[in-house]
Order: structure tokens, then sequence, then C-alpha cells
């Protein structure tokens, strides 16, 4: 399987994929995955294209039925796989569509930042927002934000195991 | 114990008893019936833990109508506790007595309540309520932190031990062996293989650090779990094993949400 990253494969060596990285001459450019729900994001999304608002192009959409069903599986394995960042974003609370489903959410990405950031991973390069459908303006406003908070953290460091002489060294 | 599980038993109030039995000295959990009653032993403190909660919900899966006894430590009560409220196991069906853990078990386990509420044996001793691992792995840098985990998950040899013993892991299916969620084909697994099931145990684990006992590679598990304990007291106030319906069952109110921003 090839990697969505730079082609990068699958489970190449840490200081492998460092090096490659390192030795690129482009600036880091980092790759965002958002989970964009039906109803309210992606439609906030939408507009955002319709009304020609101008947003960095580093991210990628999924587009879930509701943010409840984001699960922390994908998120991890979003990670995982390369996404320097991910972004969940669902209808505000009180008007989900499934009634409670971003309730869920909620709870669920605050207790993966937390853990995340226990892991020794930047907890900000998750980041969960409300944005409605009327709120294209807004959306274009948190894409350009996260990938510049993104940017400044640099690649999204690996979930690789490591053996210890070289974890330590 | 002998003459209280006898009298249960004979009784017809328990079918079958979840106790200890020795074999050589040595401490084994043991399914006391009207055929053995003769081996039940009196009552002794041991340091040695058995996943009988664990038994007892494989027991009760198999024969739902059969009423059982068991005796539980503090970290068992709540795991039963737990049980009962993600409806796995039937309040109605099961019978309670308590044993108290030892102060030196209690120290080494860092255990919040090393006593049941149910005490029946052994006095209860003092709670320890700081784990000083935990202490020392949040004053430590992301960096530092990030390398001290893969180092240790670098020796997991995916032998789903830690699932397997764990009394609160009741699920039939496991997404952790769902190859198409977590890396099925390289060893060790990658570090989403223990992240995901810490985030699973958010508001099931008892803290009986039973894991961390059984694995094999002795991956500091116990941490990762007391970490997520804390989270969960700190966002939800909710201590898993309590008497309290727990936040996880149910999608709740909007005034138990955790606030919107994050904390820094
Ligand atoms: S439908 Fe939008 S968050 Fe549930």
């Amino acid at each position: 399987m090839k990697h969505w990253r730079d082609g990068c494969p699958d489970n190449a060596h840490p200081l492998y994929r460092e090096k490659r990285c390192t030795l690129k001459a482009t600036p880091f450019e980092p790759r965002i995955l958002a989970f964009l729900c039906n109803w309210c994001s992606y439609a906030g999304a939408d507009l955002a294209g319709v009304s020609r608002l101008q947003y960095p192009h580093n991210i990628r959409v999924i587009r879930v039925m509701c943010s409840g069903s984001v699960s922390p599986h994908h998120l991890l394995r979003a990670f995982r796989k390369g996404a320097d960042g991910v972004l969940v974003a669902g209808c505000h609370i009180g008007d989900c569509h499934y009634l409670k489903g971003n309730y869920m959410t909620l709870k669920r990405v605050r207790f993966m930042e937390e853990m995340l950031r226990f892991a020794g991973f930047d907890p900000a390069r998750l980041r969960l927002e409300w944005i409605s459908a009327a709120e294209g303006i807004r959306f274009a406003e948190v894409v350009r934000e996260f990938t510049a908070t993104v940017k400044g953290l640099g690649p999204m460091p690996s979930f690789d195991a490591v053996p210890r002489a070289f974890a330590m060294g | 114990m002998k003459t209280t599980i006898e009298r249960l038993i004979r009784e017809g109030l328990v079918d079958a008893f979840w106790a200890y039995r020795s074999f050589r000295d040595c401490h084994f959990p043991w399914l006391f019936t009207q055929e053995d009653l003769h081996h039940l032993e009196p009552w002794r403190q041991t340091d040695v833990r058995f996943p009988i909660v664990k038994l007892l919900l494989a027991s009760a899966r198999e024969n739902p109508e059969k009423t059982y006894g068991i005796l539980v430590r503090g970290c068992e009560e709540r795991g039963i506790e737990e049980l009962f409220k993600w409806n796995q196991l039937k309040r109605e069906r099961v019978v309670i007595l308590g044993q108290a853990c030892s102060k030196s078990l209690a120290a080494k386990c860092e255990c919040r309540k090393p006593f049941p509420d149910r005490l029946q044996y052994g006095e209860a001793v003092a709670p320890v309520m700081e784990s000083k691992k935990l202490r020392e792995l949040e004053q430590m840098t992301m960096e530092s932190l990030h390398e001290w985990w893969l180092a240790h998950l670098n020796r997991c040899i995916r032998c789903f031990g830690c699932r397997d013993v764990c009394p609160v892991c009741f699920c039939i299916e496991c997404s952790l062996e769902h190859t198409d969620l977590i890396p099925g084909t390289i060893l060790p697994p990658d570090a989403s293989f223990h992240l995901l099931r810490a985030i699973h145990m958010g508001g099931r684990c008892i803290d009986c650090g039973l894991c961390e006992e059984i694995c094999p590679a002795h991956i500091p598990l116990r941490s990762l779990h007391k970490k997520v304990n804390g989270l969960v007291r700190e966002t939800f106030g909710y201590t898993p094993g309590d008497g309290n319906k727990s936040p996880f069952t149910l999608l709740g109110d909007v005034s138990e949400l955790p606030s919107l921003s994050r904390r820094t």
C-alpha cells in the first residue's frame, strides 16, 4: 500500500522518513484531514466554495453524516497514515440533526486530545469546531488558522514503536 | 468465609460461588458448588490477584438463569458494578462478599480504594490517592514522553493479554482485532493499538492493574490507564464503579458537557 503522503513506504523507518523530509527543498506543507458533518459543516464548506472564499489547499475533506460518527479509530488512523492535523467539524450544540450526536463528538475529542498529549503528541493537531451551514466565512477562517498552527508544529511525529536504544540516543 | 459460603449454597441463595482454594499453598480461584463444599477453607489475606470477575462474567454468560456468588476485592467490586451498569450482569443474579486488601498491596497498586463497600473479611486500609509514577510522567516534556512511550510500546507482542484479562472488556467483537482500523501486519503494533485501548477504557477502567501485571513485555499500562481515569474524573466528575450513573452509557445533558475550548 502506498502512503498518501509523498509516496513514503508505509512503515519506513522513522529516520528514513525524517531524512526524506529534510532533504526536500520545498517548505513543509501540512496535510490536514477534515471530517465534516453532512448537515452543517459540509454545507458551510460548500458555501465557502460557492462564495469563492480563499483558503489553503492543505485540507482534504471527508463527509460524514454526523460528527458523532467519527470514532477515535478514525482520528488515530488519520494521524498514523500521515495526516499532520485533523479537523472535526459539526453542527452547533443543539443543532445536530441526530439531536445529541455532537455531544458524543465533544466528549470524545476532548478525551482524545488529552490522551494525545499524554502520549507525547501535540493536542493542537486535533481540532474541533462547530460550523453551521451559513458560516462559510468562518469555515475558511478556521482552515486558514488551523493550517497555520499545524505548519508551525511541523510534521506529525511517528507512531511506529522504536527500539529503546534508538529512542534514547 | 467457609461458613458463610456454605450457608449461601446450602440455602440455595446462590447456585455456585467463585472464591479461592489452595493447591500446595498456592491460592487459586475456584467455583464452589454443592458437590465440593468440603474443599472450602477459612479466609486468609493474600496479595495474589486473579481475573475472578472475568471468570464470573464467563460463567454468568453460559448460565444466565443461575445465581452466582463471588468473593471480591475493592477493584473487583467496582468492576462488577461497572458490568451492572453496562448491562452485562444482572444485579439480582450476583451475590457479593468483600475482602480487604493488605497495606502492601494497596501501596503497590497506588489504589484509591483498596476495600469493597460490602466488606466482610479483613480490615480496610488507607487509600493511596496519588500515583508517583503518573506524576513523574506528567512532568516530562512532550518529546521525551513521546520517546518514552514509543520505547515501551516497542516491546508489545500483540498477545491481547491486557484485553483478555481486563474485567471490564466485555465486548464480543473487539475493534483491536480489526485489521483495517489497527495495523494488523506489523509487529510490534504502533502506538495506536494501546492508545485506542486506553481510550476505550475511558469511564470503564476500574484501575485493578491486571493488564500491567499480565503483560509479558512489562509495558507500563497502568500509568496509561491511571491517566485515563484521572481525565474521566476531571472532565466528567465520574469514578468508574461508584454508585452514580455512568456518563458514558447515555448521551447526557448539555450541562454535563466539557467546555469547547481546550485546556492548555
Ligand atoms: S448532524 Fe451535524 S453534528 Fe450531528
